[in-house]
């Protein structure tokens, strides 16, 4: 029998067909919290992307993608690593898919961009990244800091060269082309003058820089102590690769803010062997809640985190007990708790601080051992000293916080 | 002063040798087939990860650059000979595309085969260090690379100018009609041609693999340089992108005394200027 249908049946489909869609929409925004990870998977930071992710899964996992009796789902997107691509991702997110809070991103400029999207249309972002900016001249309400203030990267890593090598005086540094590089090289200026070391010349660089043998044979005809490498990701292990071949023993390798955890593996032992590097997270670190983090991604990846997992995991790990301390998944009381609020995280005991919004955190230096001192694969450095000096009140340029 | 010009000036031509080499290759293939090789990194990509193998297996790095190069001239044969000689009957765009999605696809190959994480090798013993020129330091194995690079140009042309083989290829890059008309087996002869421009970029990715390590993306960085630097020496000047790889080198390392930020961008500047003012290159003819 052949069913035929009626113009009222049609219609009755018709209509719950095309309600249909909306209907999850509407369930979503109210009954799920969505965090995006907005984050680059192409790009100079490619590397990071799939990194951040894992991290930031591992923490609502860990959590039972649960919050308040509220469920949490992540929401992924590729910024690309360049700002207008952020801007675009965090923009579709929030006004199609609900996303009120997120992490991001990975790059400062892109971060910066992005905070603009979060004042503008009141989302909470997590960032990372090595601006000063973020905390500085343009600082807003709904952006937190995670990564350390680059005063606090500069000063722990100087500090360690002044006191374990006292006999270095000068540095030359090599200093990529955009704000990150720029807020380095200015807090190098200041915290050299502090500790009494001698800058005896400076190079910058464009961003993604593949050739840096017409600086390196600069920076060797000036015989400094210290080459300090004001840059990072794929640019910063390029640089080293090249400065290697110049043989060049005596001149020590320092970065403040060069290379994380992550990215060691790409250097060959005998080009890192040596190298001073400040870092934002690394393994070792010794608090409770790292050594729970470092189990359970070891277990769950069969791998050591690094810097963009950890940071992933503990700025989730931390929305999720803002809310708990809020008692309210809503982004002024979040904002709120967690101007307020000290606990236990991964790097140890930390807190907010209200006027900036930079997360008050110590920042690690570490020394990288010889090949023949790696205890496995991914041994690559010792954590040497730890600092936590906060960037001097009278350096802020965040004038005040607005109100919510 | 004149030291550090003196300096960079060494140091501007030893990587500008390197420059050559890569661009060598491409403007073979252009003269050749008369499409640009947009696949001409991705080979450069190919044998930097090759080179990076071979001498991880224990291979000498002289070997490894056999390596690079063999590999990148059997996977621009295959390009050739499944890919473009294909799409060459649907015309020019085809070809164009088919190129672009090949570099696609040996990148993404790169990645599956060798990981995400970028790759570092060390010169061998003998090449590690700097020589003293009392006015600046060269390392040494940017000196033995750009000696080789010269070398293998050299031989090269040769090759192209000096055989029978040569003459052949010269007349089916200039006449293709006119030497099928002679019996010359015209496809076979751009294989081979498209065979030695891949492996010169294979080897220059060897070359470079103790300088800049082997990423799925080094080819784009590269391949950019590589551009400009054809366009610089004429789009039909097979020598000409020798001397502008130079050229490139040296500029890009004088810049740097003074306007280091601006060394890179000045290479596009000087690109650009040569389109509007002589659009066929420094070294090609109308």
């Amino acid at each position: 029998m052949q069913m035929t249908p009626t113009r009222r049946a049609f219609l009755s489909y018709a209509a719950a067909f095309g309600t249909a869609p909306i209907l999850p929409a509407v369930a979503q925004k109210t009954a799920t919290v969505t965090m995006g990870v907005i984050t680059p998977t192409t790009g100079t930071f490619a590397y990071a992307g799939d990194l951040v992710a894992r991290g930031a899964a591992l923490a609502l996992e860990m959590h039972g993608s649960n919050v308040l009796g509220t469920n949490v789902r992540l929401l992924t997107r590729d910024d690309e690593g360049k700002p207008a691509s952020g801007v675009r991702r965090v923009q579709e997110a929030a006004t199609s898919d609900g996303m009120r809070y997120f992490i991001g991103a990975y790059s400062s400029a892109v971060g910066l961009a992005e905070s603009e999207v979060a004042q503008r249309e009141k989302l909470l972002q997590f960032a990372a990244g090595g601006s000063e900016d973020f905390t500085g001249t343009r600082c807003g309400r709904y952006t937190f800091q995670w990564s350390a203030h680059p005063y606090t990267a500069i000063r722990a890593t100087l500090e360690y060269v002044r006191k374990s090598f006292p006999q270095k005086k000068t540095i030359y540094t090599l200093t990529a082309d955009y704000v990150f590089g720029h807020a380095l090289l200015k807090y190098t200026r200041i915290v050299a003058a502090e500790l009494g070391f001698e800058l005896v010349g400076n190079d910058n660089h464009p961003f993604g820089e593949r050739q840096y043998t017409q600086y390196l044979t600069k920076v060797v005809a000036a015989k400094p102590d210290i080459l300090l490498l004001n840059t990072a990701g794929a640019d910063a292990v390029t640089a080293i690769r090249q400065f290697a071949n110049f043989g060049a023993d005596n001149i020590s390798l320092v970065g403040p803010w060069t290379l994380e955890v992550d990215q060691l593996a790409e250097l060959a032992p005998e080009m890192r062997t040596g190298l001073i590097l400040g870092q934002n997270y690394y393994p070792d670190v010794d608090t409770p809640a790292n050594k729970e983090f470092v189990a359970a991604y070891n277990k769950k990846f069969a791998a050591l985190p690094g810097y963009s997992s950890a940071y992933a995991y503990d700025a989730i790990r931390t929305l999720l007990l803002a809310m708990e301390n809020a008692n309210s998944v809503e982004v002024p009381a979040v904002i709120k708790a967690l101007e307020r609020m000290s606990w236990d995280g991964v790097l140890g005991r930390m807190s907010i601080d209200p006027k900036t919004h930079q997360l008050v955190r110590p920042y690690f230096v570490a020394r990288c051992k010889p090949a023949s001192a790696m205890r496995h694969a991914a041994d690559f450095a010792e954590i040497v000293a730890t600092g936590n000096a906060p960037q001097p009140s009278q350096l802020n340029e965040c004038k005040q916080m607005p109100e919510l | 002063m004149l030291w550090l010009v003196s300096a960079q000036l060494v140091n501007g031509i030893a990587i500008g040798m390197i420059y050559a080499l890569m661009s060598f290759g491409l403007s073979i293939i252009k003269g050749l087939l008369n499409i640009p090789n947009f696949a001409h990194g991705a080979l450069y990509a190919l044998g930097a990860y090759i080179c990076y193998s071979a001498v991880s297996m224990g291979l000498p790095f002289a070997l490894g650059l056999l390596a690079a190069f063999a590999g990148a001239a059997l996977a621009g044969w295959a390009l050739q000979r499944f890919a473009i000689q294909p799409a060459s009957k649907s015309g020019y765009l085809a070809q164009l595309v088919t190129l672009f999605g090949a570099a696609l696809v040996i990148e993404q190959m790169l990645l599956i085969g060798w990981g995400t994480i970028g790759l570092s090798y060390s010169p061998p013993p003998l090449l590690r260090g700097a020589v003293n020129l009392g006015f600046t330091v060269v390392p040494k194995y940017i000196a033995f690379a750009s000696v080789f690079s010269a070398l293998v140009i050299v031989s090269v042309w040769l090759l192209i100018e000096r055989t029978k083989f040569g003459a052949y290829l010269r007349a089916g890059i200039e006449r293709p009609d006119t030497t099928r008309a002679l019996g010359v087996n015209v496809d076979l002869l751009l294989g081979v041609g498209m065979m030695m421009g891949a492996g010169l970029a294979g080897l220059a990715g060897g070359l470079a693999l103790p300088l800049v390590g082997a990423t799925s993306t080094m080819g784009g960085d590269m391949l950019g340089i590589a551009f400009v630097v054809l366009v610089i020496g004429g789009l039909g000047s097979l020598y000409g992108s020798v001397a502008a790889g130079v050229l490139v080198g040296v500029v890009q390392s004088l810049t740097a005394i003074a306007a280091p930020a601006a060394s890179t961008a000045i290479i596009y500047a000087a690109m650009i200027g040569i389109l509007l003012f002589r659009p066929q290159g420094l070294f090609g003819e109308r």
